[in-house]
C-alpha cells in the first residue's frame, strides 16, 4: 500500500481543493477522535530573551554597548557641547580641566575635550575601514592561494616575507613614503594586515578541500565558482569575522602609534594619537592632555576586543573559553 | 635531522629576498630625486640626467635591486641622507639600548607570564583565572604608550622610585642601567605577557587533562612538580613558539617605548628618520629587525627537537 499522507491536510492548499480545505471525513464508528492538531505549534514566549543572551554572552554585550557609546559620540560630536577642535586660543593655553574646559586645553589653547570627542571619528574610521579592506583583500589572496595550487607557493613566500616584517614597522615604512593623512594611514595599515588574513583563509580553504562533501561536489561536476560560493566562503565567514574584530582593534592602536610618533594623521585632524603626541612635550606637568585621549583609546580598543572574544566563543565552540 | 636543518635554513632565503625586495622598493619609489638633490638648485636638466647616469639611477629596477642586494650581503647598508654617515655606523651606535631593553623585557615577561598562565590553568574558572584572563584582555587593549606614560607618571614622577626617562649604558654600573630599564620593560612587556599567559593557560589546560598527569597525581606527587615539571615540559612547544612570534610585538613596541622614555635606541632612530625622511636609515632598520625576527624563529624551530624528542624531521 502506498498511500501518501500529508501531515497537515488542512494546511496544505492543494490544487482543485475547495478553499476551506479538504472536507473532513466522518470518524469511523467506534474510534475515539483525537483533538485536532493546532494550526501553528505555539512558540513559548521568552520574556527574558534579551537577558538570556546577555547572560550567555556577557562580553559581546558589554563590548557592544561600549562601542555603541563611542560610535554615538563620534556621530553626534558637534552636539555634545564641543567647540571647534582646531580653534586656537593662545591666551588660554594649557588650562587645567575645569567646568569650562572639561579636559583642559592644550599648548595651543585648543579644547582637549572637543578634540577627544572628534578624535573618536578617526579611530573608528581607521579601525573599521582597515578591518573591512584587509578582510576583503586577504580573503581574495587566501582563496587564490588555497584554490590555485601552482600560485600557492609564490603567494605564500610573499606572505611569509611580509609577515616577517613586524606590522608596525611595515606601516611606519609605508607611511614614510607618503604624506600623513587618514587615507594613507588606512592604506598602510591595511597592507600590513593583509598577510595575516590571507594565511587564515588559505588554511581554512586547504582543510575544506579535503572534506568529503567538497570532494563530492567536485565529483558531481559542480563548477569551481559554485564550490567556492556554496562550500568554501560560508565556512571562512566565522573565523574571518573574529579575525576582523581583532584587526579592527590592532588598527586603532597602530593608527594611534603612527600619529603619536608623527607619521600618521596630521595635527589638523584631531586623532587620539596626535592629541597625545602634542601632549608629549608637556607630559610631566600637564598629564591630563595625554590621559584623556589615552583613556578613550584604551576603552574603545577594549570594547572591540571584548566583542571579538565574545564572537569567537559564540562562533567557534572548539576555541571557546580556552584561549 | 641535518637535512631538515639545511632545508629550514634554505627556506629563510626566499623570505629574506621578499623582505629585501620590499625594502628596496621603498627607496625606489620614495618621493624626491636623489640626483636632483645632489645637483642642487642651479642645475640644468642635462646636469641632472648626467648625475643620474653616473649614480646608475637610470638603470632598470632589477639591475639596481641586484646591485643593492650585493652591497647588503657585503654589509653595506648605504649612507644616511641626513648625517652622511654609513647606516651601519648609525645603527651600531644605537644598538645597545634597544638590545638591553628587549632582553630585560624578554626575561621579565617570561618570568611573569608563564607562572601566571600555569596558575590560571590550574585554577581554571576561579577568581585567579579570571583575573589573569582579564589582565590578558587589558594588556591587548591598552596601547604601549598609554601604559608607559601612566607608569612613568606614577612611579617616577609621583613616587620618585625610578628615573623618569633616559638611558645609562651598562658600563656605568648594573643598577643605573637596570633602573632606567625597569619601567620601559614593564611597559613593553605588558602585551607580551598577555600573549604568553593566554597561550600558556590554553596549552596547560590541554595537558593537565591527560592521563599521565592523573597518574602523577595518583602516585602522590605534589602539585608543584606536577604543574611545573610534568605538565609544563609538555606544554613547552606552543609556549616557545608564541614567545618567538611575539618578538614582532616587542620590536614594534620598542619604537614607541623608546619615544616615551627618551631612550636613544633603534626605535628612537626610526622615529627621527621618518621625520627627516631619511630612507636609507629606515631601510636598514626594517631589514635588520626583520632579519633578527626571522633568525629567532628559525632558531626556535630548530629548538623544538630539544624540547620534544618525539619531534623528528
Amino acid at each position: 500500500m502506498t498511500a501518501t499522507v500529508a501531515p497537515f491536510p488542512d494546511r496544505v492548499p492543494q490544487a482543485g481543493a475547495p478553499p476551506g480545505g479538504l472536507p473532513k471525513a466522518p470518524p469511523p464508528p467506534g474510534l475515539a477522535v483525537a483533538a485536532p492538531l493546532p494550526d501553528v505549534i505555539p512558540v513559548r514566549k521568552h520574556r527574558g530573551k534579551v537577558w538570556t543572551y546577555v547572560r550567555r554572552n556577557p562580553t559581546i554585550v558589554v563590548g557592544g554597548v561600549m562601542l555603541l557609546i563611542v560610535f554615538l559620540m563620534a556621530l553626534l560630536a558637534p552636539w555634545l557641547g564641543t567647540v571647534d577642535p582646531t580653534a586656537l586660543a593662545p591666551a588660554k593655553r594649557t588650562r587645567m580641566p575645569s567646568a569650562q574646559y572639561w579636559f583642559g586645553t592644550d599648548m595651543l589653547g585648543r579644547d582637549v575635550y572637543s578634540r577627544v570627542v572628534y578624535g573618536a571619528r578617526v579611530s573608528l574610521l581607521v579601525g573599521f575601514a582597515v578591518a573591512f579592506l584587509a578582510s576583503v583583500a586577504g580573503l581574495a589572496v587566501g582563496l587564490v592561494s588555497g584554490m590555485v595550487r601552482w600560485l600557492d607557493g609564490v603567494v605564500m613566500r610573499v606572505v611569509d616575507g611580509m609577515m616577517s616584517i613586524p606590522p608596525i614597522l611595515l606601516a611606519i615604512a609605508l607611511m614614510a613614503l607618503t604624506r600623513g593623512s587618514v587615507q594613507n594611514v588606512i592604506i598602510a595599515i591595511t597592507i600590513a594586515e593583509i598577510p595575516r588574513v590571507a594565511r587564515l583563509v588559505r588554511g581554512v580553504v586547504l582543510s575544506l578541500r579535503e572534506q568529503p562533501y567538497v570532494e563530492a561536489a567536485v565529483t558531481t561536476g559542480t563548477r569551481m565558482p559554485a564550490i567556492i560560493w556554496r562550500h568554501i566562503l560560508p565556512n571562512t565567514l566565522a573565523p574571518m569575522t573574529v579575525q576582523a574584530t581583532y584587526i579592527c582593534a590592532s588598527a586603532m592602536i597602530t593608527e594611534a602609534i603612527l600619529s603619536f610618533i608623527g607619521a600618521g594623521v596630521p595635527p589638523s585632524t584631531p586623532s587620539w594619537g596626535n592629541i597625545m603626541a602634542e601632549g608629549r612635550a608637556l607630559w610631566q606637568v600637564k598629564f591630563y592632555i595625554i590621559l584623556f585621549p589615552a583613556i578613550f583609546l584604551s576603552m574603545t580598543v577594549l570594547a572591540v576586543n571584548l566583542v571579538g572574544d565574545g564572537l569567537r566563543d559564540a562562533l567557534d565552540p572548539r576555541m571557546a573559553k580556552d584561549v | 635531522m641535518l637535512g631538515y636543518i639545511g632545508r629550514r635554513i634554505l627556506a629563510t632565503i626566499p623570505v629574506m629576498a621578499v623582505v629585501g625586495l620590499f625594502v628596496f622598493s621603498l627607496l625606489y619609489f620614495a618621493p624626491g630625486d636623489p640626483a636632483a638633490i645632489i645637483a642642487g638648485d642651479q642645475a640644468s636638466p642635462e646636469d641632472i640626467i648626467r648625475i643620474r647616469a653616473t649614480l646608475g639611477l637610470d638603470r632598470p629596477f632589477l639591475v639596481r635591486f641586484g646591485e643593492w642586494s650585493w652591497h647588503i650581503l657585503h654589509g653595506d647598508l648605504g649612507t644616511s641622507i641626513f648625517t652622511n654617515l654609513p647606516v651601519t655606523t648609525m645603527i651600531g651606535q644605537r644598538v645597545q639600548p634597544t638590545v638591553s631593553l628587549m632582553l630585560v623585557t624578554l626575561v621579565f615577561a617570561i618570568a611573569v607570564a608563564v607562572p601566571l598562565g600555569v596558575v590560571a590553568a590550574w585554577k581554571a574558572g576561579s577568581l585567579i583565572d579570571r583575573l589573569v584572563m582579564g589582565l590578558a584582555v587589558t594588556g591587548f587593549s591598552v596601547p604601549v604608550f598609554v601604559v608607559g606614560y601612566i607608569l612613568a607618571y606614577v612611579f617616577a614622577l609621583q613616587l620618585g622610585w625610578l628615573p623618569v626617562q633616559g638611558y645609562t649604558p651598562i658600563e656605568q654600573g648594573l643598577w643605573p642601567w637596570l633602573s632606567h630599564l625597569i619601567l620601559p620593560a614593564v611597559t613593553l612587556g605588558l602585551v607580551y605577557i598577555a600573549l604568553i599567559a593566554r597561550v600558556t593557560r590554553a596549552t596547560m589546560l590541554d595537558v593537565l587533562s591527560q592521563d599521565y598527569v592523573r597518574t602523577a597525581r595518583a602516585k602522590g606527587l605534589a602539585q608543584g612538580p606536577v604543574l611545573f615539571v610534568h605538565a609544563l615540559k609538555n606544554a613547552a612547544v606552543p609556549i616557545v613558539t608564541v614567545i618567538g612570534i611575539g618578538i614582532a610585538l616587542l620590536i614594534g613596541g620598542a619604537v614607541v617605548t623608546e619615544t616615551v622614555f627618551a631612550i636613544p635606541g633603534l626605535g628612537r632612530l626610526t622615529v627621527d628618520a621618518i621625520l627627516r625622511r631619511d630612507y636609507p636609515i629606515i631601510q636598514g632598520i626594517v631589514l635588520l629587525f626583520s632579519f633578527v625576527y626571522v633568525l629567532v624563529n628559525l632558531a626556535i624551530d630548530l629548538f623544538y627537537t630539544l624540547l620534544d624528542p618525539r619531534i623528528r624531521y
